[in-house]
């Protein structure tokens, strides 16, 4: 330790800032036996009311999944998963659907609260952010659909959705990410519980953020949220993700879709933040994140954004992927990943051109600490037909301490010759220099490391909505405590 | 895969530690298979040609025309025909010794605790095979301080005689403290063209501290053959190994480099440019281990793709935990000349200490429009101007090479 620390009076409880947002909630779940079996998958259809295209859809997802065998090309470690031993439904207890904050259990709108997302201020206050806010599974309450009803946005829970818009779900649903497509997505499709679905129509600029706060609760359930995001022609719109989780022992599965679908002229820009408990210091604990994201730009001059940052988890497998099909669509990602004590992140994108003239980008920061592993893992592909595709790509890693590890992987497969395509990457560590020159002017070593991660974050922090932002800032810090002294 | 793994007559049979090497490396092999695109390491390039059963393993006894290639620089020069040692007397001066490989099994005791040591057979399978069937190659050892200044100049001319052939050759590379020489690897073809011959050739090489190696290959098969290689490269303290190789012919290439900088600062400088067209598959593999902290690396690949041909390209850099103060570098570039060609690149960085500076860069084009059209309006041809871009494309690839009289041959050959 420096020696700033010890002078520092002791007034941090122990969990201090480690992980703020763990604490378990004490609500009673409706849970479905432990286990996967057709009937499971019947039991959480009718739990929710599904039509039968749906319930047999997830049958045949079901089906599917159990010829398929678990991923390991993955540069990660973790103990086997009992996908037997799980709970694939469980959902707060309620009398009844809620039409208002009101009748929302007292409980969870506390934890909200702890969370800094009181939705009942925010309702009468900000009408800034609408948040669809998730417990577990089921969506609790959804505030401002009136507002953006107005405007023919459609901003509910998936299930509301498959009830109140059959049409709209029937044909996106899965078009994206067919359940076909790996093996976390494909359990996914068939036992996903609940989610968000919003339809921004022709023409509409989406006049807030969206946003949806998970939270995962109840001990031992995967969560299996399903996101769903269309985007009509000409149409705008901000998502805004983030995630806390309770901090609990056992390992925690979720695996997670989000399928966006932009149509010509669009643009969708999903930003994520993703804290999940990731165990601690001697990686015990942690939850597994699974996770399939995909956009695909289906008309012409369509645009996609993501944004992630990525601090929590004890593992992560996650590659928010772009499909540009139509001409002149464009992707971005930018990342931003830190690990820290025995974290693992594999992490990365995928940007598929079909469209001519189609460009990408790619700006990856990942940083290491402790005993922590991190891959970045990309691919670039370039159909022949694409005429005039241009990429770039940029990774940069750093690495703090000597026992951690940062590996980059990009694919790049290029058939058209008229596509340019460049990629960097590099990986250092903090300069003793810049650390000096901080330490010089009496900045502790600590807050040094984090000015200097959030000066090598910024080219991506400043893709993050000013919501968003602060949050992240403050969680890089939160991070990397510990990591140096 | 019958076809791959035959009963022929080897040297030193009855020499227990050498059966027991074949025997694990045909097991090996045996175990793993010609590689799919299920293999990550095969991703991109598929030796699909190589599963046939019809390839001819012993061609003893045949009498073929030897082939000639001509060099204009001079040098020790070793002969192979098909595969096979083909004596010709050369004087070689004190200090260097040039065995073929079968010889040097009977004769050199030593060579039992350097064959194998680079190679890992569940890895490559191929190099398993190559294992399975050790007895033709080369044996060179350059003793302590002795500096060649002569290149030493590997050629093995093929001609299959419309047969497909497929032979095994391996070569070991010793060199001992402060020893520097020039190795020139050529495979180049007589006679049928048309032949699915295959070369799986395996060179290992060991530097001993302060030890100076630079490798040269050149590879110019016969449009529908294949040749895959490994060579695996062990640096000890101060050693340098410096590395240039010009692919331009066969159906499957692979040429796969695997460097162990095992101690303090030990260097190697890998690159290698490729060319091609028709339906060819160039793949460039490099692997490079960074073991000790104060070791560096550096690697430049650059290739024109034409025709329906892909080129591929797979780097990998990896630094050991506690190799701090490390440098590794690498750098892709590949130009495509039409709508069908493909390029496949994976560069990879691995790695698990902090102290180190490493980054990569890749990156795919056409030929510059601007360029030519700068060239057109000052009356040079269509053509012209695009050989003289391509030309100049693999230009800086090639400066690199250090020898000035070996830099001018491979600028004639590209």
């Amino acid at each position: 330790m420096n020696k700033s620390s010890h002078t520092q009076p002791q007034v941090i409880d122990e969990s201090g800032d480690k992980y703020k947002y763990g604490f378990v909630t004490a609500i009673e779940a409706d849970t479905a036996p432990k286990g996967l079996n057709p009937d499971i998958i019947r039991f959480i259809s009718a739990k929710k009311g599904e039509p039968d295209w749906l319930l047999e859809w997830r049958l045949k997802a079901l089906e599917f999944w159990q010829g398929m065998t678990e991923p390991a090309w993955a540069k990660l470690s973790y103990d086997k998963i009992g996908y037997q031993d799980l709970y694939y439904y469980s959902a707060p207890r309620q009398k009844a659907a809620p039409k208002s904050l009101d009748e929302v259990d007292p409980e969870l709108l506390s934890t909200y609260e702890k969370l800094g997302i009181p939705l009942k201020e925010q309702e009468m206050l900000a009408g800034v952010v609408a948040v669809d806010a998730v417990f577990d599974s089921v969506s609790v309450a959804t505030t401002y659909r009136a507002r953006l009803a107005e405007q023919g946005i459609i901003f509910c829970s998936i299930s509301e959705a498959v009830k109140e818009h059959p049409d709209l779900v029937k044909q996106y649903l899965g078009s994206v990410v067919p359940y076909t497509d790996n093996f976390f997505a494909c359990l996914n499709s068939a036992v996903f519980t609940d989610g968000s679905f919003v339809y921004i129509p022709k023409g509409v600029r989406c006049p807030m953020e969206l946003s949806t706060y998970f939270r995962i609760n109840a001990k031992n359930t995967g969560q299996f949220e399903r996101t769903l995001i269309i985007a009509d022609e000409g149409s705008y719109v901000s998502y805004l993700e983030g995630c806390t989780a309770p901090q609990r022992d056992e390992n925690q599965l979720h695996a997670a879709i989000v399928e966006i679908v932009v149509l010509k002229d669009a643009e969708v820009k999903y930003s994520t933040v993703q804290n999940w408990y990731p165990g601690d210091k001697d990686g015990k604990g942690g939850v597994y994140n699974f996770v399939t994201k995909r956009a695909a730009c289906r008309g012409a001059n369509a645009k996609i954004s993501w944004t992630q940052v990525e601090t929590g988890s004890a593992v992560t497998w996650k590659y928010p992927s772009c499909v540009l099909q139509g001409d002149n669509s464009s992707g971005e990602f930018y990342s931003v990943a830190i690990t820290n004590n025995r974290q693992q992140a594999d992490t990365g994108t995928k940007m598929i051109h079909i469209g001519k003239n189609t460009t990408s980008k790619i700006i990856s920061k990942g940083i290491s600490a402790g005993f922590s592993n991190q891959t970045y893992r990309g691919l670039v592909k370039v159909a022949p037909g694409a005429c005039g595709v241009r990429n770039y790509s940029q990774c940069d890693s750093l690495l703090i301490g000597e026992n951690c590890g940062s590996h980059t992987v990009p694919y790049i497969e290029n058939r058209n010759k008229t596509a340019r395509i460049e990629h960097e990457a590099t990986t250092s560590k903090i300069s003793d220099e810049q650390l000096f020159y901080c330490l010089q002017r009496g900045i502790s070593e600590e807050e040094a490391v984090s000015l200097i991660v959030n000066g090598f974050c910024k080219e991506v922090m400043q893709h993050l909505p000013l919501e968003f932002a602060i949050e992240a800032a403050k969680l890089i810090n939160i991070s990397l405590e510990g990591s140096v002294g | 895969m019958a076809g791959l793994v035959q009963n022929i007559p080897l040297i030193g049979a009855e020499i227990p530690w050498l059966r027991q090497l074949r025997e694990a490396g045909i097991r090996a092999f045996e175990n793993s298979g010609i590689p799919t695109a299920k293999t990550e390491a095969w991703k991109y390039t598929k030796p699909r040609d190589l599963n046939a059963n019809d390839y001819i393993m012993d061609s003893r006894g045949e009498t073929v025309t030897p082939g000639h290639f001509s060099l204009p620089f001079d040098g020790y020069r070793i002969h192979f025909e098909n595969g096979i040692f083909d004596p010709e007397q050369t004087e070689l001066p004190q200090g260097v010794e040039v065995l073929p490989l079968a010889e040097a099994l009977l004769l050199r005791g030593e060579t039992r605790g350097y064959l194998g040591r680079l190679v890992d057979l569940k890895r490559h399978p191929f190099a398993a095979l190559n294992t399975g069937y050790l007895n033709e190659g080369v044996f060179i050892r350059v003793e302590k301080n002795v500096d060649l200044k002569k290149p030493l100049i590997l050629i093995n001319h093929t001609d299959s005689c419309g047969r497909n052939l497929f032979f095994n050759l391996r070569h070991l590379l010793i060199l001992e403290e402060g020893a520097s020489a020039e190795f020139v690897e050529i495979y180049h073809y007589g006679g049928e063209v048309k032949s699915r011959y295959f070369a799986n050739i395996v060179t290992e090489a060991f530097l001993a501290p302060k030890a100076r190696l630079q490798h040269y290959k050149y590879q110019a098969e016969a449009f529908k053959a294949n040749h895959i290689a490994l060579t695996a490269v062990d640096i000890e303290t101060a050693a340098e190994y410096q590395a240039f190789t010009l692919q331009k012919g066969a159906n499957i290439a692979r040429n796969e480099t695997r460097v162990s900088l095992r101690r303090e600062q030990a260097r190697a400088e890998v690159n290698a440019a490729y060319l091609m067209n028709g339906w060819a598959t160039i793949d460039t593999t490099t692997d490079i281990e960074h073991l000790a902290p104060c070791t560096f690396s550096d690697q430049l690949v650059k290739g024109v793709v034409g025709g329906d041909a892909k080129g591929v390209f797979q780097g990998k850099i990896h630094i050991a935990p506690h190799a701090v103060k490390t440098g590794g570098r690498q750098l892709h570039k590949a130009l495509l000349l039409s709508d069908t060609a493909e390029i496949d690149v994976k560069p990879e960085l691995e790695i698990f200490a902090d102290d180190v500076k490493c980054s990569h860069g890749a990156a795919s084009g056409e030929l510059d429009e601007e360029a030519l059209f700068y060239m057109r309006s000052r009356g040079i041809g269509g053509e012209e101007a695009r050989r003289l871009l391509i030309d100049a494309y693999l230009e800086d690839v090639i400066a690199k090479v250090p020898d000035p009289r070996i830099r001018a041959w491979f600028e004639e050959l590209k």
